[in-house]
């Protein structure tokens, strides 16, 4: 689910370290509440734990193989706040030095697998635990918690691949970058989701909570005061979704049907086109000017982008370095 | 121990006869992918620290730097030429890294642009041709630019250059604890993952169970292991400050380095305005 | 049995065995000794099948052990069965969530039925004088008694050679008296042993052969256990003390 560069446009990219934020102050106050500021660092062996759990095979009907995320898992073990922080490290050290996930798609590949996997995985887990307060309710809530976790995870994923044709194209039409249209990337992504890594996730997961509750009960993670978080959580979640949702309502929901239809008809031709593409040199000439013209504005509004993107990664860090300050400014009072 | 009078051992039967024995098959290669995939992180982990800082070393704040507007680049620009002429310029520096790194980076680009060009066949054929061509050779260019990177630095040094970003300490800190323990935890896990291989002599009924049981052991010694850490850090006078001095230099190849990449910044707006 | 020919592994750039030449024959209980970072893990790993040589020949009862054959999963878990491998940190070894099914998960998995397997894990833990950790955490034992459960989940799967990695690590006296002598009645069951070992005291007790490893990652000497102890000089030469 890590998405690479170059599939999501820029400015894509840039909304969604935006919609980040709000997350990760959020997470790094509460986290900043929960631990002490001398055990922070342990949050990196949370990281560690996290990034290792991926590389765990579970066997698939069929002598297959998969992996899970975790990613309510460890929501489960270190509360969703920290887990929230342990993933991001954790996915970007994949990203940066592992090359697995893209740079420019961090925010994004954070806010699916960071963001919406443990917090919607926790408060569901915890809404059924809660409900039934039982064992079996705990159970349940842990199936169904990781369940639906990793598949909204997916479908935002798939979300974000697949508004990117109705949003980048240039003057002949041509997606510019993921060019697989909603009606083809959710399908793609969810449906391996709700049918074998999902079942994989939820399964995985119940069990690991099931040997450390029986080995070691002490190390879950108990929260204080449940009501309050779960309706922040639940809101920022909605806030996060709403400039996402504007932007695929607003500018193109309606037309990717015909977009779709047109792409269909123009197959034919495009098919005819293809040989002579392979032609190499003589076509990239040919194919220059047509995506020169729409030059300047456009590549203005993305630089913007770019920059904003900037401005907002080290607008966040300078958030984590304030709280540090804080911490010795609160020592004093 | 309940032992406090000296125990007679007494030998059971079956321990004088060998076992006879035929194994029962069973599906059981996640244990060797998990093996392989554990491994695989621990020694790029001890590869890189094997890293000498000899000729070509550019400076690494400016590495990171210069590859991340590269990427930037990539992603923005719809000239085709550009990427090209990207792609050569990268191979030009690739040409000049040893051999053995040389090909890692290679296979990991590659490998993912191969995958690329897989999921773009269909849009190909669609009549996508510029997405699918386009999105194949920038993911091949990315990949090969991070791979450089990655390959050529020491990771500690990587990290640390965050700095330049506004990255706090503390933040610094966490990265090198993560790396240095996804590789103790990934040595112990991997340990137990073989204990696992080597006593599957037969048919295992609960693999999600034994599975489970390596995860969660981690996951509670990733625990034993914090405290202890916090522990010796407190020991050692930490209190949540951390600072990082950065004293790097810059060397004639730095100046080569940025010479390049300034070019490659105008060759991108070229590109773009004509 | 063991049948080891110019043998060579490396890890990269840094090489870990050089050259090894060795033939173990059945009921032998040879010790490996040498140095800190020798080679003698490497061996010992290398004898259990986890990783495969770069050069050179390493054959089990007459078969040589190969990647390829290691691949064959009924071949390979044949192998395992035969040869017992107690790791050296024995934390890493436990994965069950009681003592019982830690040791159960061996004779289970060799299709026992269930009445079988509660006699063979009863027998372990007797052998081992831990009946009274049957229900136990694997997780929550002292170092002594998860080295016991360690061994003990090994015995189960009945080995015809037992490889133990620094076996007498963390133990209290007590307890690496006990073991000295737990391998001994092994030893005189006809079961072939194999351990790696620094610890001079008690090496002479689990062994009377013994193969000394050069910091050099090669075979140093190959004599007696009593004759290579008297050797202070050699010993001195490989660094061991």
């Amino acid at each position: 689910m890590h998405i690479p560069d170059n599939y999501l446009s820029p400015s894509t990219c840039a909304l969604m370290s935006a919609a980040m934020v709000p997350v990760w102050t959020r997470a790094v106050k509460k986290v900043k509440e929960e631990i002490p500021k001398v055990k922070i660092p342990s949050l990196g062996v949370g990281a560690a734990f996290s990034f290792l759990l991926m590389m765990f095979n579970v066997p698939l009907p069929g002598g297959t193989t998969g992996h899970a995320v975790g990613g309510t898992l460890i929501a489960i073990l270190m509360g969703p706040y920290a887990a929230c922080i342990s993933v991001t490290v954790a996915l970007l050290i994949q990203a940066l030095l592992f090359g697995d996930g893209g740079i420019l798609s961090f925010g994004a590949n954070c806010f699916n697998m960071a963001f919406v996997l443990p917090f919607l995985g926790y408060f569901i887990y915890k809404a059924v635990k809660d409900n039934m307060k039982s064992e079996k309710g705990e159970y349940l809530g842990i199936i169904l918690g990781s369940y639906v976790g990793i598949n909204a995870a997916a479908l935002c994923a798939a979300i974000e691949f697949g508004i990117q044709p109705l949003l980048f194209k240039d003057a002949a039409g041509q997606a510019l970058y993921c060019p697989y249209p909603l009606s083809i990337s959710i399908p793609a992504m969810v449906i391996p989701h709700l049918l074998v890594a999902g079942i994989v996730e939820a399964v995985f997961t119940l069990f690991i909570v099931i040997y450390i509750k029986k080995v070691s009960p002490g190390t879950m993670y108990e929260e204080s005061d449940e009501k309050k978080n779960a309706i922040y959580g639940l809101l920022a979640f909605l806030i996060c979704l709403t400039p996402l949702g504007l932007l695929a309502t607003g500018t193109a929901w309606g037309e990717w049907g015909t977009e779709e239809i047109g792409s269909v008809v123009s197959g034919g031709k495009a098919l005819g086109f293809v040989p002579q593409g392979m032609k190499a040199g003589v076509n990239f000439k040919a194919l220059l000017p047509d995506y020169a013209v729409n030059g300047l504005p456009e590549i203005a509004g993305y630089l913007l982008s770019a920059i904003a993107g900037v401005a907002i990664f080290i607008i966040f860090f300078k958030v984590i370095s304030s709280f540090k300050k804080d911490k010795a400014g609160g020592k004093l009072g | 121990m309940d032992n406090l009078k000296d125990h007679k051992i007494e030998m059971p039967e079956w321990i004088y006869s060998n076992e006879n024995y035929i194994p029962l098959t069973d599906k059981d290669t996640f244990i060797n992918k998990s093996i392989l995939s554990v491994f695989h992180v621990i020694s790029r982990i001890r590869m890189q620290d094997s890293l000498d800082n000899s000729r070509f070393k550019i400076n690494v704040s400016l590495n990171i730097f210069f590859t991340f507007l590269l990427i930037v680049l990539l992603s923005i620009t719809k000239s085709f030429i550009f990427v090209v002429i990207v792609i050569v310029y990268l191979l030009s520096i690739l040409s000049f890294t040893e051999a053995d790194r040389l090909v890692k980076i290679l296979k990991f680009s590659i490998s993912v642009t191969l995958f690329t060009a897989v999921i773009m066949l269909p849009a190909f054929f669609m009549g996508n041709s510029y997405s699918s061509i386009m999105i194949t050779t920038k993911v091949f260019a990315t990949t090969t630019s991070m791979g450089l990177l990655s390959y050529s630095s020491k990771w500690n040094s990587i990290t640390e250059a965050l700095k330049l970003f506004h990255v706090p300490d503390i933040f610094i800190l966490i990265l090198d604890i993560t790396i240095k323990y996804i590789f103790m935890l990934g040595d112990y896990s991997m340990n137990m993952l073989y204990a696992l291989k080597l006593r599957s002599v037969g048919k295992n009924s609960n693999k999600y169970t034994s599975m489970a049981g390596i995860a969660g052991t981690t996951f509670l010694q990733s625990k034993e292991m914090v405290t202890d850490m916090y522990h010796a850090m407190e020991c050692r006078g930490f209190t949540g400050e951390y600072h990082i001095c950065n004293k790097s230099k810059f060397k004639w190849v730095d100046y080569i380095f940025i010479a390049i990449n300034v070019g490659a910044i105008l060759l991108f707006f070229h590109f773009e305005r004509a | 049995m063991i049948e080891i020919k110019n043998l060579f592994y490396s890890y990269g750039d840094s090489i870990a065995l050089d050259d090894i030449n060795l033939v173990i024959r059945p009921g032998e209980a040879v010790a490996l000794m040498g140095a800190n970072g020798c080679g003698k893990s490497t061996l010992l790993k290398l004898i259990n099948g986890l990783i495969s040589p770069d050069q050179g020949s390493y054959s089990f009862n007459g078969v040589e052990i190969t990647e390829k054959k290691l691949q064959d999963a009924k071949f390979s878990k044949l192998f395992h069965q035969k040869i017992g491998f107690v790791f050296q940190n024995s934390d890493t070894q436990l994965f069950s969530s009681s003592v019982y099914d830690e040791v159960a998960f061996g004779p289970r998995q060799m299709g026992m039925s269930e009445s079988e397997v509660d006699i063979r894990v009863n027998d372990c833990l007797c052998l081992l004088s831990i009946q009274s950790l049957k229900n136990r955490i694997p997780y929550h034992l002292s170092g002594g008694e998860k080295r016991k459960v360690a061994i003990a989940c090994v015995m189960s799967l009945n080995p015809e050679v037992l490889v133990l990695d620094e076996p007498m690590n963390g133990l209290d006296p007590k307890t690496q008296r006990w073991l000295v002598e737990f391998l001994n009645h092994l030893n005189k069951a006809g079961k072939t042993l194999i351990t790696s070992t620094h610890n001079l005291e008690l090496v002479h007790g689990i062994s009377n052969r013994a193969v000394l490893f050069h910091e050099e990652h090669t075979i140093a000497a190959d004599l007696p256990t009593e004759r290579l102890l008297e050797n202070v000089e050699l010993l001195k030469k490989v660094n061991l003390i």
